[in-house]
């Protein structure tokens, strides 16, 4: 609590209001992800065994990028707006102030630890916000570096960082904030709901889900193989834009099958489990829960290359995959978060648009097509935080981009401009000038006949004709 | 009063079931559609005036011109407005991408509907603050259930009839009940819950959503504050604009001026000016049978008020009462920090209390320390002290030298800030609340573009490597340029 209250008195002073204060705790931000850039690769690989590429070019590279280009927008985004309004309404100077909402926390989870925790932070400091940032437990060495480093350069008065488990994360809950950013699951986003109602704290939630991934028959079997096995390996899966499922027609699936195995073999000459550039699963539970999955699904093992062998001395899982699962499968009740991929064959676009609509919207829809009839059909037929065509987790180098889930995959938007909203307050602002009264004078009561007719005549607009069938 | 018939939680889940099933059918996608259904909003407010202004005046004895002004014609403009701006609004966004390698991915922004939404009303303004957000859902492409409140019957049981009669009901349904049924449409699931109503019933329902994980939009109470700059305003004008905010609807309104700070030596001067303004608004005494002033909504909220005056410290210029009436009272003689039973929670009615302060800064820390209000009036015309309120407190709005007019430009957001709630609606804001930013890209199956992209693709070489790296060794500014 005292943490909070320091950081609202910060807050209160104003300090985090001027745009160079922000702007300087922006660089100081990016600093400190490329000073740090091997200290951030050491300890996430510590925590996670992620290969030094995925850290340098999806954390590391990312959080320096979108500081930088934060820091160079934020004058546009805070500026000031006077929006357009009709004549009548020009003197009474209508604005659009760009006010910090105030003092903010950031939960974080383990499996893309950096970005998660530094691209939210970077909207609440666009923002003139303070924050605290809470990052997951389950990477300790990176929490214990970021604890370290942040203080040293961000102010330590207006960023804070707070360690611990869930009795920490209850008593965080417990205070009043004046946002909840949190990335996760859905079972932990309804507890931190609960908590955010006794307050009427405003919530970003950035959940997960089954992001699935529908393969057109006129689609290039192979092509779709190798983006959709590329995006499933970042992180060994563990991520929640990770294409989890594949729906593709019957007569197409064995191609696909071997567009998979031909894409595996380049990326991975010797199998995955002992590349160094593939990475493991986070701890021994997940490890037991996908293993638990794989054991139980009544898909069909692939006997190829792809046949997922695994480690449970290292908690590494190759990349696996399986065909001709079915709904009420093991590997279709829960979002995978793990190499597995599995193949459910459909007969056509409406069968797989009808799978996918009898479950949670996910977070991210995945659609392998040239079709301009399907896309549009996807489109419109369908709900879900992004829809990505004709490739797997590349949205994410879009800066432009609003990234947010709908239903079970949450509520709220960021990246860039979208995170500098989320953290500010639209305050609206009039300014009625004196001059104006003779133009008001007629509200006031008594109402005479003139002004009733003047003041209720705005009904009598005429309306233009129309019909239910737009003829 | 009319008695009010409440529907059943199995009649609420059929309502929420089929509202579902035409939102899948694809049924409100089209534009023609959402226009149409638009416009008939426009014909049922401009059609049935005089059927809305009989509820109006049988539920809360409202006077025509506090029916049309602020109720009946926005809703017409409002639906007008929607119309001329669809277009525009429901258009995919094509954002400008500087980086060449990607700016072939045909990067949208998609303005999807969210779904199923609900509109639980309150009773004090049930027209405009259930259609305002309803031309809104429906600009969206949203199917929609409204829950007016059963505290404003005649209004309740009209607009079912009326809404019924001019949308299609297949996408557009009216319940009625109390706080069962209430609770009930909170435990299904929904994809927003548009909620005006008090502070307390806030939690109730952002406690309810968040187990579905419902986005919300939180309209709730005021407890606005007035600062009122006695060197640096004109007194009278600032008294006469108060007071009409005041009077709208006898206070029982979100954004009635709830009470009012002025420096110790201005305090005389204010009060009498009150009594001037009053005095020109009702020459027969705001009482009188032929005046504007609109009733207190029942018994219960009328003695609460009388409480509050039996109880308060202050001086009290006013307070006679005649039914369900009660002229605008105002208590001054009131310092802070104060107390007084007046402050503890909004008042919702014809009473202002005038409290004293030294300094416009005792007026900013006393506004501090309460509740974040829905809207901070300020009437002054000295810049500094604007400034101070711009950088110094915190409110959903922020508004100079006048009450309520800014409720007439959809251009701006209305919304809360902390207990005062979040989201906002008018205008755009309101198709926004209702719609979700799908982002979108498209990429190209041409070999270039996997070319270009090849180094991504494992087994990584030092190429990748340098790829990789890239973005991590940008050249950050200069310590002493930042």
């Amino acid at each position: 609590e005292q943490i909070r209250d320091t950081l609202r008195a910060t807050f209160k002073s104003g300090v985090t209001r001027p745009l160079a204060w922000r702007k300087h705790q922006l660089y100081q931000l990016a600093r400190m992800a490329q000073n740090e850039a091997e200290a951030f690769c050491e300890a996430i690989g510590k925590d996670l065994s992620k290969p030094r590429t995925e850290v340098l070019m999806a954390e590391v590279g990312a959080v320096i990028d979108r500081t930088i280009k934060s820091a160079q927008q934020v004058d546009e985004w805070a500026k000031t707006e006077y929006p357009e309004v009709p004549d009548w309404q020009k003197g009474w100077k209508p604005t659009l102030l760009k006010a910090p909402k105030g003092t903010v926390l950031i939960i974080s989870p383990w499996n893309y630890p950096m970005i998660l925790t530094f691209q939210p932070l970077i909207g609440a400091i666009a923002a003139g916000c303070c924050a605290v940032l809470k990052p997951s437990e389950a990477v300790p060495h990176f929490s214990q570096l970021i604890a370290e480093l942040v203080p040293k350069y961000l102010d330590p008065s207006a960023y804070h960082v707070v360690n611990g488990a869930v009795a920490e994360a209850t008593k965080l809950l417990e205070l009043q904030w004046d946002h909840i950013f949190y990335t996760g699951n859905g079972k932990v986003a309804r507890i931190i709901s609960a908590a955010a109602a006794k307050h009427l704290t405003p919530l970003t939630l950035e959940l997960g889900g089954k992001s699935p991934v529908i393969v057109d028959s006129a689609y290039d079997m192979e092509l779709a193989a190798k983006r959709i096995l590329w995006g499933k390996c970042n992180n060994s899966g563990q991520i929640c834009i990770a294409p989890d499922y594949i729906l593709v027609p019957w007569n197409k699936q064995e191609e696909l099958v071997q567009g998979f195995e031909k894409a595996y073999k380049t990326f991975f000459p010797n199998g995955a489990l002992d590349a160094s550039h593939y990475g493991s699963i986070v701890n021994d539970m997940h490890f037991n829960r996908l293993s638990s999955l794989l054991d139980r699904t009544k898909g069909e093992k692939v006997t190829q290359a792809m046949q997922g062998r695994r480690d449970a001395s290292r908690k590494r899982i190759e990349p696996t995959l399986v065909k001709g699962v079915a709904d009420g499968d093991s590997l279709l009740e829960e979002e995978l978060f793990g190499p597995v991929l599995p193949i459910v064959p459909i007969d056509n676009l409406d069968e797989a648009i009808a799978f996918i609509n009898a479950r949670p919207h996910p977070l991210v829809l995945y659609a392998f097509t040239e079709d301009p009839i399907a896309k549009q059909r996807i489109i419109d037929e369908t709900q879900s935080g992004g829809i990505v065509f004709n490739d797997t987790f590349q949205q994410l180098a879009v800066d432009e981009l609003p990234f947010a889930g709908v239903g079970e995959s949450g509520h709220g938007y960021q990246v860039m401009k979208y995170t500098f909203e989320t953290f500010t307050q639209l305050r609206s602002s009039i300014d009625m000038p004196k001059e104006a009264e003779p133009f008001l004078q007629m509200r006031y009561p008594p109402h005479g006949p003139e002004a009733v007719q003047a003041l209720t005549g705005g009904v009598y607009q005429s309306i233009p004709p129309s019909s239910p069938t737009g003829k | 009063m009319s008695n009010l018939e409440f529907h059943t939680n199995d009649k609420i889940s059929q309502a929420h079931k089929d509202l579902r099933q035409t939102f899948l059918k694809g049924t409100t996608l089209p534009l023609e559609f959402r226009r149409h259904q638009l416009l008939q909003v426009a014909r049922l407010a401009q059609e049935k005036q005089e059927a809305i202004l009989s509820a109006l005046e049988a539920d809360l004895g409202r006077h025509p011109v506090e029916a049309y002004l602020p109720e009946i014609g926005p809703i017409v403009a409002s639906a007008l407005g929607a119309v001329q701006c669809l277009d525009d609004w429901a258009r995919p966004e094509n954002p400008h991408i500087s980086e060449q390698w990607r700016s072939n991915w045909n990067t949208t922004i998609h303005k999807a509907p969210k779904g199923v939404v609900v509109i639980i009303s309150p009773w004090n303004y049930p027209w405009i603050i259930t259609f305002g957000p309803l031309i809104g859902a429906i600009a969206a492409g949203c199917t929609v259930l409204i829950k007016p409140s059963e505290h404003s019957p005649a209004c309740a049981k009209l607009m079912q009839d009326l809404v019924s009669e001019y949308l299609d009901p297949r996408a557009f349904r009216v319940v009625q009940g109390a706080v069962d049924e209430t609770a009930h449409i909170l435990s299904l699931k929904w994809d927003h819950i548009f909620f005006t109503g008090s502070t307390r019933v806030g939690r109730i329902v952002a406690e309810a959503a968040g187990k579905n994980l419902t986005p919300v939009t939180l309209e709730l109470g005021g407890q606005c504050p007035v600062f009122v700059d006695g060197k640096n305003t004109n007194l009278s004008l600032a008294a006469k604009r108060i007071l009409w905010g005041k009077q709208q609807n006898a206070g029982q309104v979100c954004v009635a001026p709830n009470h009012v700070f002025v420096e110790k030596e201005f305090e005389g001067k204010l009060v009498s000016a009150f009594g001037e303004a009053a005095k020109s608004f009702w020459p027969d005494g705001a009482l009188d049978a032929k005046s504007n002033l609109a009733r207190i909504v029942n018994k219960g909220h009328f003695k609460h008020l009388q409480s509050l005056l039996a109880r308060t410290k202050g001086l009290i210029k006013g307070g006679k009462t005649e039914g369900l009436r009660m002229e605008p009272t105002f208590v001054h003689n009131l310092n802070v920090p104060t107390d007084d039973v007046l402050m503890t929670s909004e008042i919702f009615g014809p009473i202002l209390p005038i409290i004293s302060v030294n300094s416009v800064d005792e007026a900013i820390e006393n506004i501090r320390s309460g509740p974040t209000p829905l809207v901070l009036y300020v009437f002054t015309e000295d810049q500094e002290v604007k400034n101070k309120f711009i950088q110094q407190t915190q409110s959903g709005q922020l508004i100079f030298q006048e009450t309520f007019g800014q409720l007439a430009v959809p251009e701006i957001p209305f919304g809360g800030q902390g207990d005062s709630g979040y989201g906002a609606y008018l205008g755009k804001y309101s198709f926004d609340t209702f719609t979700h930013l799908r982002g979108s890209i498209d990429v190209p199956l041409i070999p270039e573009v996997d070319a270009a992209m090849a180094l991504k693709y494992p087994p990584y070489n030092p190429g990748s490597e340098a790829f990789a790296k890239y973005n991590a060794n940008l050249p950050i500014p200069d310590k002493s340029q930042s």
